[in-house]
């Protein structure tokens, strides 16, 4: 019998996705022991396929929100999973990311899940602060504190630091090069 | 031999990041013949453009990465019919005084993005462009971006309501 084999890639706290060959019949679990990222018997990530935008759908009166993308079985296999369909796996410490977004002094709140890039955290935002959604580059999140703007495909489970659960943005308007 | 920095390139280019832009139709690769004469440090990627009336659906740019990722490529758009730099007259254009006119200016140096991911531009604004001062871009290289921030950044503004076509 031929083993399908179905490429996943697989995101961690704080590391670039990297790309994993599993074979449709063995276990998540397997696939992650195998690729060293947790240890045989070992129960203590949380696992999410997929990318969330659940908050996309959530309504523009709704405070505080969370997403309730659940973490996956990973003793089920990668065919009942989906994971061909998928592709994005995401081993995480945290259940959620508390994030808080801040414009022209108003804050935002929202649990989203680690799987959640943030291009779908901006599109959010600029729902949640009524931003025109035609001014694409015009904002952007900046992590607070810093001049760091993560790229749009980037998933806030790798921009948390080890140890926290929770992210700060600042929405912020590009500056035209100049001088 | 390969270089570290032409190694560097290489992985970036095979990055799972890389490649999810190509499958989503970002950016990619070209065709190999029309990318036989760029040895190192040469470079040619393309990057997709929004629809616009004239304009094509697809830029290339040929860039000279030298140096990666310490320091940022610099290039600007190729025209690989002409196997040269892409005549201004078809380059792509942004409303006036957006950041995609600023980036795309053809009034400053016809080789290189007015943009602080362009080794040249950012090169000759050290003082302009630095930390706190005046016209302190918010944005700059580090040796932790890739190709893929480049091409993002260049994405989004050629997918962004400024941009105008050509």
């Amino acid at each position: 019998m031929i083993t399908q084999q179905t490429e996943l890639f697989l995101h961690g706290q704080g590391a670039r996705p990297r790309p994993i060959l599993a074979a449709s019949n063995e276990t998540l679990r397997e696939t992650l022991v195998r690729s060293g990222i947790i240890r045989e018997g070992g129960n203590e990530i949380l696992v999410f396929v997929g990318e969330c935008q659940e908050a996309l759908a959530e309504a523009d009166t709704v405070e505080d929100g969370a997403d309730a993308q659940e973490p996956v079985d990973i003793n089920l296999t990668i065919e009942v999973l989906e994971i061909e369909r998928y592709r994005h796996v995401h081993c995480h410490t945290c259940r959620h990311v508390a994030t808080e977004i801040t414009f022209n002094g108003q804050t935002k709140r929202h649990k989203f899940s680690p799987s959640t890039t943030v291009a779908t955290v901006t599109q959010w935002a600029k729902k949640k602060f009524r931003l025109d959604p035609d001014a694409a580059t015009d904002y952007v999140l900046e992590i607070c504190g810093t001049t760091d703007k993560p790229r749009a495909d980037k998933h806030l489970g790798e921009l948390v630091k080890s140890g926290t659960c929770n992210l700060c943005f600042t929405i912020v308007t590009e500056i035209n090069p100049q001088g | 031999m390969e270089t570290p920095d032409q190694r560097l390139f290489d992985e970036d280019v095979a990055s799972v990041e890389f490649r999810l832009g190509a499958e989503k139709g970002r950016w990619g690769l070209p065709a190999p013949e029309l990318i036989s004469e760029f040895e190192w440090p040469k470079r040619l990627l393309w990057i997709a453009g929004a629809p616009r009336t004239g304009a094509p659906d697809r830029f290339y740019i040929a860039m000279d990465a030298s140096g990666y990722r310490g320091v940022p490529p610099t290039g600007n758009f190729w025209d690989p019919a002409t196997k040269s730099p892409l005549d201004v007259k078809r380059r792509p254009k942004g409303k006036s005084g957006s950041r995609v006119a600023k980036v795309f200016r053809t009034d400053w140096n016809n080789a290189a993005f007015y943009h602080p991911y362009d080794r040249v531009a950012a090169d000759s604004h050290k003082k302009e462009w630095a930390p706190g001062a005046k016209d302190d871009p918010r944005r700059r290289w580090t040796p932790d971006h890739t190709i893929v921030d480049y091409l993002e950044e260049f994405y989004s503004l050629l997918n962004c309501g400024d941009y105008i076509g050509i």
